[in-house]
């Protein structure tokens, strides 16, 4: 077999092994007898609903946080068995929403960098499906230039004030915690100088004010510290270091399911109730088009997350299957959308329909959350250099 | 797994012959005898007939895309070759081809005789056998003709390769085609072959064009260093991945079957690349590009020739696209996931 690669970069190929397979099954298995098509309102891949009731049923079966130490109620499972469990939920629609984040990265993070003492009071309740976590990083002035955050840590007795804002807080208002880039201290190199700290969303001195997203759903928030007092036991990793873990909690974030499936059942539902007629061919050359390119870009996101499990951070691999897979979300859409006519509308009875709107509404935030294109490519154009 | 001495051999023959002087002479006098030399020396053009696999031979069409490399390779192992050997009959010794099948072709087998006109035949002009596969009453038959059985009228694709018009009228030597053995057989395998070359093609021309910006100094530094140009190389790399993470897929898979469903998902995918991953390439280096002295153009006009070749983006598109149309909405992941072992193509 060949190795696919291109400059400074290695997409070794992979294929699931027999009990990764077995895994895909019983998931399937799980999700046609636990939400039966038509039983739930579906979502747009990550972007679908909270359920803390189905976060702690996945929890149950071992499907949250399950590439965390069994010792912290995890299932010493490889991020691909991860992969393989996300990608059957994302693709159902399931409601994802209360764990996403914290079996995505939070989990990962604190397991990474935390000392015991996190590990064992925050990595068992994520992985019984329980705790939430929002994402910290952008601010009203450092949205891709995450450097140049102001919130600021100041040290206190006993641990760190922290005052500052931050913006674009998806699930802030009823996630448990976030963890904060702030900068604990200022250092010629403006890398050097960041921390990450763990915060309770319900802290003293924490307001959460809503943004209302497009859409007119109520998931995005500014978070306002004034003085939140934060314990030395609470800072995540190394003082100063937090730009370093930073970047790794991003290559977590990046190079996933999440990012190429987003709009995936807008086309399952197209096939379901409007492909019947296809006079000239136009449906079939759009599904040919759109499996096809399924089909490779999952196999490079497989490869991304076999990388991790072998102890790499592929970074520049992850930005750049992120900023094609969000780019194809989009074109999904556009190709549907070529093929019908009919007004749109969130109201309307038919499944594909809502979808659709649903997806137009959202989908200009693809290719933004998570790292913008723009910068995706930088990151990536950084690894293809000889 | 192929043997990495293999691709070291294979790496090494092609750069050592495969010279820009030597590329460009070939597409001038219509024929590298030079190259074939030295390819056929060493065995490439037949290790999926001896001792070697399909999977081998795959491979070496690769490295042999990335360079470019002028010679009827995929023609006389894995076409040709195959043809031959399926039905019984003698591959012999030098460079074959096979008659790819166009609609415009004339060709009929009467007993032994074959005559007729096949069209965009590849390097008709220098090869000792060309290989035909011809329906009679409903069965497949392979017919091999010498180099003194047929006539040639020269002419060449978008790259220069040899695309010729061959005339048929005398003796063949004439078999059954295997079971299995047909016009969609062939079209699939050719197009596994043309996936194999641009893969190579798409991941070279990605080198070479972030060597190229990484080089060239305009504004005082680097273009690869403006953000303008960086679109161009993370799309060229972008699109090199893509296509090489699906010809390992369809590799891979022709191991256990006839991959159907990989073969066509990525010639789709090669040949979407051959147009944004060469307009990305051209953008990237300017007018240096668009001349005959610079290399890019071995690359960029060998994949926009291919892209036509075996398949278009409407055949492979709309053959895809019926097929899982037919399977069905609950199909669709499950094709996505695991491919022709859950479509019928």
């Amino acid at each position: 077999m060949c190795v696919g690669y291109v400059v400074g970069m290695r997409f070794e190929s992979t294929e699931l092994t027999g009990t990764e397979l077995l895994l895909q099954k019983e998931v399937r298995d799980f999700l046609a007898a636990e939400l039966p098509r038509g039983a739930f309102v579906p979502g747009l891949g990550m972007g679908a609903a909270r359920d803390p009731e189905f976060s702690r049923k996945l929890a149950r079966r071992g499907w949250v946080g399950m590439a965390l130490p069994r010792r912290f109620g995890g299932g010493d499972r490889s991020a691909v068995e991860r992969f393989v469990v996300v990608e059957e939920l994302l693709r159902w629609g399931a409601p994802v929403g209360h764990h996403w984040v914290a079996d995505r990265q939070s989990g990962p993070l604190i397991n990474r960098f935390g000392t015991e003492a996190q590990k064992e009071r925050f990595l068992p309740q994520i992985c019984a499906g329980e705790l939430s976590f929002s994402i910290g990083m952008s601010e009203p002035d450092s949205g891709s230039d995450l450097a140049s955050v102001k919130t600021r840590a100041t040290r206190v007795e006993g641990g760190w004030l922290l005052n500052g804002t931050k913006v674009w807080t998806s699930g802030a208002h009823v996630n448990d915690w976030f963890i904060v880039l702030a900068r604990t201290s200022d250092e010629s190199d403006r890398h050097q100088g960041l921390s990450q700290l763990l915060v309770d969303l319900r802290s003293s001195g924490l307001r959460v004010n809503p943004i209302p997203f497009l859409d007119g759903t109520a998931h995005f928030n500014e978070v306002v510290l004034t003085e939140v007092f934060v314990p030395d036991e609470l800072v995540l990793g190394e003082v100063g270091m937090g730009w370093a873990q930073n970047t790794s909690e991003l290559a977590y974030e990046r190079g996933g399911p999440d990012r190429w499936l987003s709009t995936y059942l807008v086309l399952e539902h197209f096939l379901r109730e409007r492909a019947g007629c296809d006079a000239d061919g136009r449906v079939a050359m759009l599904l040919g088009e759109a499996t096809a390119q399924w089909w490779a870009l999952r196999r490079l996101s497989l490869s991304v997350a076999r990388k991790m499990d072998r102890g790499e951070a592929p970074a520049a691999e992850s930005a750049l299957v992120k900023e094609m897979g969000t780019r194809f979300e989009q074109d999904v859409l556009r190709g549907v959308q070529r093929l019908v006519d009919l007004e749109p509308s969130l109201e309307s009875p038919s499944p594909f329909e809502q979808l659709l709107a649903r997806a137009m509404l959202t989908a200009p935030s693809f290719t933004i959350r998570g790292g913008t294109n723009e910068i995706l490519r930088s990151v990536a154009a950084r690894g293809l250099r000889p | 797994m192929t043997d990495p001495l293999l691709i070291e051999t294979a790496e090494r023959v092609f750069s050592d012959t495969c010279t820009h002087d030597a590329i460009e002479a070939a597409e001038r006098e219509g024929w590298a005898p030079d190259i074939w030399a030295r390819v056929a020396e060493v065995g490439l053009p037949w290790i999926s007939l001896e001792g070697g696999s399909l999977v081998d031979a795959l491979a070496v069409l690769r490295v042999a895309g990335r360079h470019a490399a002028p010679i009827p390779l995929a023609e006389t192992g894995v076409l040709a070759g195959w043809l031959l050997a399926a039905s019984g009959l003698a591959a012999g010794e030098g460079p074959l081809t096979v008659v790819p099948g166009r609609p415009d072709d004339t060709l009929e087998l009467v007993g032994d005789r074959l005559s007729g006109v096949a069209h965009r035949v590849p390097w008709g002009r220098a090869v000792e056998q060309v290989v035909a596969l011809i329906e009679v009453a409903g069965a497949w038959f392979v017919a091999a003709v010498p180099r003194t059985g047929f006539a040639v009228e020269r002419r060449s694709n978008l790259a220069g390769e040899p695309r010729d018009t061959v005339t048929f009228d005398g003796s063949a030597q004439v078999a059954p085609a295997a079971q299995g053995v047909d016009a969609s057989a062939l079209r699939y395998r050719g197009a596994l072959t043309r996936v194999m070359l641009m893969a190579g093609a798409l991941e070279q021309m990605s080198r070479l064009t972030v060597g190229y910006t990484n080089e060239r100094v305009q504004f005082g530094r680097p273009v690869g260093r403006f953000q303008a140009v960086q679109q161009h190389l993370v799309q060229g790399a972008q699109e090199a991945a893509l296509v090489g993470t699906a010809a390992d897929g369809a590799a891979r898979a022709v191991g256990g079957g006839p991959a159907r469903f990989e073969i066509a998902a990525a010639k789709l995918l090669a040949n979407r690349a051959a147009h944004t991953a060469t307009r990305a390439a051209h953008q990237a280096h300017g007018a240096m590009g668009m001349t005959r002295e610079y290399a890019l153009h071995h690359l960029s006009r060998r994949l926009w020739a291919w892209r036509s070749e075996y398949g278009d983006d409407l055949f492979w598109s709309s053959t895809l696209g019926a097929a899982v149309a037919r399977a069905g909405p609950e199909q669709l992941y499950p094709i996505i996931t695991s491919g022709s072992a859950v479509l019928e193509l």
